[in-house]
């Protein structure tokens, strides 16, 4: 227990017999349960009607009976007071100190309400997943946000401070006075976007600046699944010559998994977080590794806009693999794997963009981008993908078009239309990227 | 588990903080400057429960 304590940021819970864990989070899921009953008018109304009260909840199989909740209804409460969160609230509005929003991606954006402590608690959470990747009181840390109304590296700002780290923030800067001013100050790590990291490190090039020469050694990859996937995680790494590692969090959830130095999955918080696997089709909850299933979680410290078994959407499924950190929490084997509402049909296959990426970025002779459309022609699903082919490999174009072809129908049962487009003119992104566009009419 | 650190010691600490805290914004009256950095006090010490006390939940 409590071995080489200088690799973990808190020994005690991350090595904690999982049994234990086990224990804590239904301690710690009566404790939120019990606040979100007497305090937020939407939960209390949600659990009377299921016939819940908070001495319910005893064993590990009573959460299961607890109502989930949804973004759907996360929308909802917007609609009644207090203006602009709803009656999901569960402290006085004075207390709120920040505001963030959800990207939209999915809808109408959904408003968050943070207390000072639950801002710290943010900090918190981010604190075991940079100490995890190898984080210390040494790095100069880059940030190369907008600092605007999403959350994105917000916290992560915070809790490499907390670690002691030097924070630089990159806010208005452009990319290209970003990775000179990163160059200037020799920073050693720095977080964003897997599109934009890789979008960056082609800036960088472009202004005459190997990325491999800035001397980053650590590189957090957050908001895109792409530093799970082997081939956008190697494209990262060769470009930068650092390592690269994931994490996983949302907005109205928390920073709830990542990567440690081990590169072996994703570990997710259990202290802090109460994460369960549930089966699409039979609603029953996933133990077993290996199996794909929708993502119900739980934070158990979240207390202005409580998270109480939150139906993501996301589709993840256990390691059957421990990792040699030590760390007894949990693993996620290849993170978020594609979203409950994001895996399609086309043509009677069930479709995971990020199969499509796996493949496309195993390419090197294409560039970072590309971008996937389905259309419906007469009763027919048509699936067109749009790729880049770098600079000098123009003439081997018939061959790479026939080898991506055999390797994306390997990989996803589908056929596609390629059509090859002049290098660097697809959108790029610094946010998350939108690259699947399923214009089929619903 | 983890019975290299002493964390009923350690938990007594952290609650003579937040009975310091108490005592203090009961001194500090209507001082805001008081009332609104004793926010950011118990928010920290929050998170020294979360990661200490919270293990005698279970010990």
């Amino acid at each position: 227990m409590a071995k080489n304590a200088s690799i973990y940021w808190n020994p005690i819970m991350e090595t904690m017999p999982r049994e234990k864990l086990r224990e804590l989070q239904v301690k710690k899921f009566k404790r939120i349960f019990e606040w979100a009953y007497n305090n937020s008018p939407f939960y209390k109304k949600l659990y009377k009607d299921a016939g819940m009260e908070p001495g319910d909840i005893k064993t590990y199989d009573d959460i299961k009976k607890v109502p989930k909740t949804d973004k759907g209804m996360l929308r909802d409460v917007q609609t009644r007071p207090p203006f602009p969160y709803g009656d999901m609230l569960a402290v006085p509005l004075q207390d709120v100190t920040e505001f963030r929003q959800t990207s939209g991606t999915t809808g109408t954006p959904v408003y968050q309400a943070d207390t000072w402590q639950d801002w710290e608690w943010w900090a918190e959470c981010w604190a075991y997943i940079l100490y995890a990747q190898g984080y210390r009181d040494t790095d100069r840390m880059f940030i190369p946000f907008g600092y605007n109304i999403f959350v994105a590296f917000w916290a992560a700002h915070y809790a490499a401070e907390k670690l002691g780290c030097e924070v630089v923030p990159g806010g208005v800067l452009d990319t290209e006075a970003r990775i000179m001013k990163m160059q200037e100050l020799k920073c050693t790590a720095f977080g964003a976007t897997p599109t934009y990291v890789l979008g960056m490190a082609d800036t960088a090039r472009k202004i005459g600046i190997d990325p491999r020469s800035i001397g980053i050694q650590r590189i957090t990859c957050a908001g895109e699944p792409g530093a799970s996937i082997p081939t956008t995680k190697k494209r990262i790494e060769d470009a930068w010559g650092a390592k690269v590692y994931d994490h996983i969090g949302a907005t109205e959830i928390g920073a709830w998994s990542y990567m440690c130095t081990a590169q072996k999955g994703l570990h997710v918080n259990d202290a802090f977080f109460l994460i369960e696997i549930e089966d699409v089709d039979t609603g029953e909850i996933i133990e077993e590794p290996m199996k794909n299933g929708k993502m119900v979680i739980t934070a158990f410290d979240r207390m202005a806009k409580p998270c109480i078994r939150f139906d993501s959407k996301d589709v993840i499924r256990w390691a059957d693999y421990d990792c040699e950190c030590g760390r007894t929490f949990r693993i996620i084997d290849g993170g978020v794997v594609g979203r409950a509402d994001d895996i399609t049909k086309v043509k009677g296959v069930l479709l995971a963009p990020t199969a499509i990426e796996e493949v496309v970025r195993s390419f090197s002779e294409l560039s970072d981008e590309y971008e996937v459309i389905v259309t419906k022609k007469g009763d027919i699903d048509d699936i067109m993908l749009k790729i880049e082919i770098k600079p000098g490999f123009e003439k081997q174009e018939a061959e790479i078009l026939n080898r991506l072809k055999d390797e994306l129908r390997v990989k996803t049962n589908l056929g596609y239309k390629i059509e090859v487009h002049p290098y660097e003119s697809l959108p790029r992104y610094a946010l998350k990227a939108k690259r699947f566009k399923d214009m089929r009419p619903h | 588990m983890a019975i290299k650190y002493n964390i009923d010691e350690i938990d007594a600490k952290i609650q003579e903080i937040k009975e310091a805290a108490k005592e203090i914004e009961k001194l500090g009256g209507d001082i805001e400057a008081v009332k609104k950095n004793l926010v950011r006090l118990r928010a920290s010490t929050k998170m020294l429960e979360l990661n200490i006390s919270d293990v005698k939940l279970v010990m």
